[in-house]
């Protein structure tokens, strides 16, 4: 049922699709070839940057002790609440023509910015998977005299695989979504293409069939992806969960590892809020932004837990149930790999055949709102499922059956025994939701209702209009309203390691 | 406080321009009608708000806008149909406004104060939507590097002269395509293909960015002319970033083919929904658009030409000299947009 609602728009957008009698615009010409080619590319770039960021830096906050450990614990996670096109425009701004040594732009710029600005997915699926990872089995690794380094790349690291792998996945999808930034940087990807079909070609058949292709290349994605984990699944090991024991790093990688935060931080997060705190500046009138500011929390709560708790239902029924189950997980996903503005497409066409049947009528406040919950829950349930299944997956099978024996019922047991255990990732897959809908914006901007602005749509109004200097405001107040959540959360995860909870 | 009175004044003259226009219509105004307007809009300044709060201290009546993307907001009024909230749609090119008339979305309006108000060449030939600003396409140039009269048409930018020295935004850019459009128009698409594929093939870069970006490149040495919409010029003149003026300082503006045709000018304009709910509320809110009142509120605040000569330019936009511009019918920025967007890809500007 939950995946029947997550996937209804994105299942539109392919039937609308494949209707025949279409004209040749997305396969008439080179876009699709070259737009699989771009994307491909900057998503592997991209992808590998946001893995080897994200896993490096959990691996030392989870496992080491260094100077700043515990500050960079959850600064880690700030680059998050910035939108890829912002990151974009500002790292133009900053180094543009001679102000910094490289410029960013083109390709290695959409990776640079790609890697620095989604590293936090992969960086909380694995902290997560980290923290969460069996003291015994690190220390068994290690009174069998095992280096740090074998510990990590023989125990520690392929235990997070999951982790690490869903959070690749997520960073990868996004990449493959991005319009944003792949246009400002002239790239020509799948996503572009699709706007191009649209927006030049005046042809929403056209863009809709390349955003097909974007949606399957998503489920062929997420079943390797799922096979490649599925062949190395762990069981739970020993039950007993202790505070995971950390090196202590000699002065000289100490220093290295708290650079290596430093840096990911600074350039993720630092540098372009100083950029956008000077523009703002300069600017000086902060406009009008305390309501957007109110609308954006709202809605990015409330979007945030209807998600959740569809991704959720999603999650555990996948888990639960045998092989069709799993093909669940696939069709929630993969609204994740496309545009927001091709998802809200396949939710209005949705609308427009209820209202043609005459369940409804127009798209009033209400309505609206309800299909843009419905896209949010359309387009980022994967953000949700992937991290809570990979929770479950630390589950040990054995605690289920002892559950069951127990002669625990299905409610049950999800309460008492999944959700604590999956705490530490729902909590994650909360603050991935509610950012995520922070930053949100073709889907706001073309389901919300009259005179309602949100934070995203007040930023894009000036930036697509080139006014940077006003934009810069309601840009900083989306970094900061993700901010408090961050904080919030990634504390609460460090608390809720499984033992303690 | 001499302000609130002229604005007073302005509200005055601007109910009793619409209560004439009421009259003259037989009624087609209001009558019945809810007391509110919704404009599905893809402007978004902070002027059009003044507007709107202007428009309804003149006659009571309330805009609510919903702003977004053009062509997506176009795809709501079609999902929505018969049952859409829309009264008015709004876009700042004509080429979206003629898609919208191609898809049937929107309906013929004709009323003396509209044709008093808009020129024919700002306007759909039947009506389907007309213009309440203009804005130039425009060349940009380094000083240091080319002389004025080196760029004096669209199609010395095609001529070896620039070889590896132009920036062009992507021709997925709506501005770009009714340029191309307007060239179909007056020279026919052989000539339009010639003149893509010389420019292409002085490109500098492959087109990224926006229009800000290309006057910046420009200014920074990375090549020597682009073609911009005017106004993105004078902002960066205006700008508080003293970066930005002085990007400014480095590029000079010229308008084009001035003994040739005439420089390219593009819309903002509106048009009433098939489907308006309120159309007397659209047609009132569209002539006021038009009218003295808001002309001289909107222009300077976006720094876009007023339709008509009578009403003054900004004068920062007066600093930059009268120009002749295209005559061409509106509907040829539609109309040929198809085969514009062909002819971008076939010579590789993307």
């Amino acid at each position: 049922m939950a995946t029947l609602i997550c996937a209804a728009p994105a299942v539109a957008v392919i039937t609308l699709a494949l209707r025949p009698d279409q004209g040749d615009v997305a396969f008439g010409g080179d876009l699709l070839r070259d737009g699989a080619i771009g994307t491909a590319l900057v998503v592997a770039l991209g992808g590998a940057g946001a893995v080897v960021f994200g896993a490096m830096a959990a691996w030392l906050v989870s496992l080491c002790r260094f100077p700043g450990r515990g500050v960079f614990e959850w600064l880690l996670v700030i680059p998050l609440a910035a939108p890829s096109y912002v990151l974009a425009y500002a790292y133009t701004g900053i180094t543009w023509h001679g102000a910094a040594p490289i410029e960013v732009r083109g390709l290695w710029g959409a990776a640079f910015v790609y890697a620095i600005g989604l590293y936090p997915y992969v960086y909380l699926a694995a902290r997560a998977a980290f923290a969460s990872q069996s003291a015994c089995a690190l220390e068994a690794a290690r009174s069998l005299g095992a280096s740090p380094w074998r510990v990590f790349w023989e125990v520690a690291l392929p235990l997070a695989r999951p982790g690490i792998a869903a959070g690749a996945a997520l960073a990868m999808m996004e990449i493959a979504a991005d319009y944003g930034a792949a246009y400002h940087f002239g790239l020509t990807t799948l996503s572009t293409a699709v706007f191009r079909a649209w927006y030049a070609h005046g042809s929403l058949d056209g863009a809709l069939q390349i955003a097909a292709v974007l949606l399957l290349a998503a489920i062929v994605f997420l079943i390797v992806e799922r096979r490649a984990r599925g062949r190395a699944a762990f069981g739970g090991g020993s039950s007993r969960w202790r505070p995971l024991p950390r090196y202590q790093l000699s002065p000289l990688p100490g220093l290295l590892a708290s650079g290596f935060c430093v840096a990911l931080i600074a350039f993720g997060a630092v540098l372009p809020l100083a950029w956008l705190g000077r523009l703002a500046l300069l600017h000086g009138d902060l406009g009008d932004v305390v309501q957007p500011f109110v609308n954006s929390v709202i809605l990015s709560a409330a979007g945030a837990l209807i998600t959740l708790a569809l991704a959720a239902a999603i999650a555990v029924s996948a888990r639960r149930s045998k092989s069709i189950g799993k093909l669940s997980l696939y069709g929630a996903a993969m609204g994740y790999a496309a545009p927001g503005a091709v998802i809200a497409m396949g939710a209005l066409a949705l609308f427009s055949i209820a209202r043609e049947a005459g369940w409804i009528g127009g798209l009033g406040t209400a309505l609206a709102l309800a299909a843009l919950f419905w896209t949010y829950a359309a387009r980022f349930s994967a953000a949700g499922v992937q991290p809570i299944d990979a929770g479950l997956a630390r589950l040990s099978k054995g605690l289920d059956a002892s559950a069951r024996t127990l002669g625990a019922g299905p409610w049950r047991r999800l309460i008492a025994v999944d959700l604590p255990i999956a705490g530490p990732s729902l909590a994650a897959a909360a603050l991935i939701l509610f950012v995520e809908i922070l930053k949100e914006l073709p889907a706001t901007l073309i389901l919300r209702p009259f005179d309602f602005d949100t934070l995203a749509v007040k930023a894009y109004s000036y930036a697509s209009d080139e006014r940077l200097l006003q934009a810069a405001a309601p840009a900083l107040l989306i970094f900061l309203a993700g901010l408090a959540p961050i904080i919030i959360l990634t504390r609460g995860i460090a608390r809720a390691r499984a033992g303690q909870a | 406080m001499s302000f609130s009175i002229s604005r007073r004044g302005f509200a005055l003259g601007a109910s009793a321009l619409a209560l004439a226009a009421c009259n003259q219509n037989g009624g087609a105004s209001g009558d019945g009608e809810e007391n509110f307007v919704n404009v599905y809009t893809a402007r978004h300044y902070d002027a059009d708000r003044q507007l709107y709060a202007a428009f309804e201290e003149a006659t009571g009546v309330q805009v609510r806008a919903l702003t977004g993307n053009a062509e997506q907001l176009l795809e709501r009024i079609r999902a929505e149909g018969d049952a859409t909230e829309a009264d008015l749609f709004v876009s700042a090119d004509a080429g979206n406004l003629w898609r919208l008339k191609d898809a049937g979305l929107l309906q013929n309006v004709t009323t003396p104060t509209l044709e008093q108000n808009v020129p024919s060449n700002l306007r759909d030939p039947e009506g389907a939507y007309w213009g309440f600003t203009k804005r130039a396409r425009v060349i940009m140039y380094r000083k240091d590097a080319v002389r004025p009269e080196e760029v004096a048409t669209y199609d010395a930018l095609a001529t070896p002269r620039f070889r590896g020295q132009i920036v062009m935004r992507s021709s997925t850019n709506t501005y770009q395509l009714s340029t191309l459009a307007s060239r179909i128009e007056r020279h026919g698409a052989d000539n339009a293909r010639q003149w893509a594929a010389g420019v292409r093939a002085n490109f500098a870069r492959d087109p990224e960015g926006s229009d800000t970006d290309q006057i910046k490149a420009v200014a920074a040495g990375e090549a020597q002319a682009t073609v911009v919409n005017h106004y993105y010029f004078v902002r960066l003149m205006k700008s508080e970033d003293p970066a930005d003026r002085d990007v400014a300082s480095k590029v000079g503006l010229v308008f084009p083919d001035q003994t040739t045709g005439g420089t390219h000018v593009n819309i903002s304009g509106g048009g009433v929904t098939l489907h308006a709910k309120r159309r007397g509320r659209a047609i009132q809110f569209l002539e006021y658009l038009t009218g003295d009142a808001a002309q001289n509120l909107i222009a300077p605040a976006n720094t876009e030409f007023p339709i008509r000569p009578s009403i003054t330019p900004a004068p920062e936009l007066a600093a930059l000299g009268a120009f002749v511009e295209e005559s061409i019918p509106l509907d040829a920025l539609g109309r040929h947009q198809a085969e514009a967007t062909r002819i971008f890809e076939e010579v590789g500007w993307r």
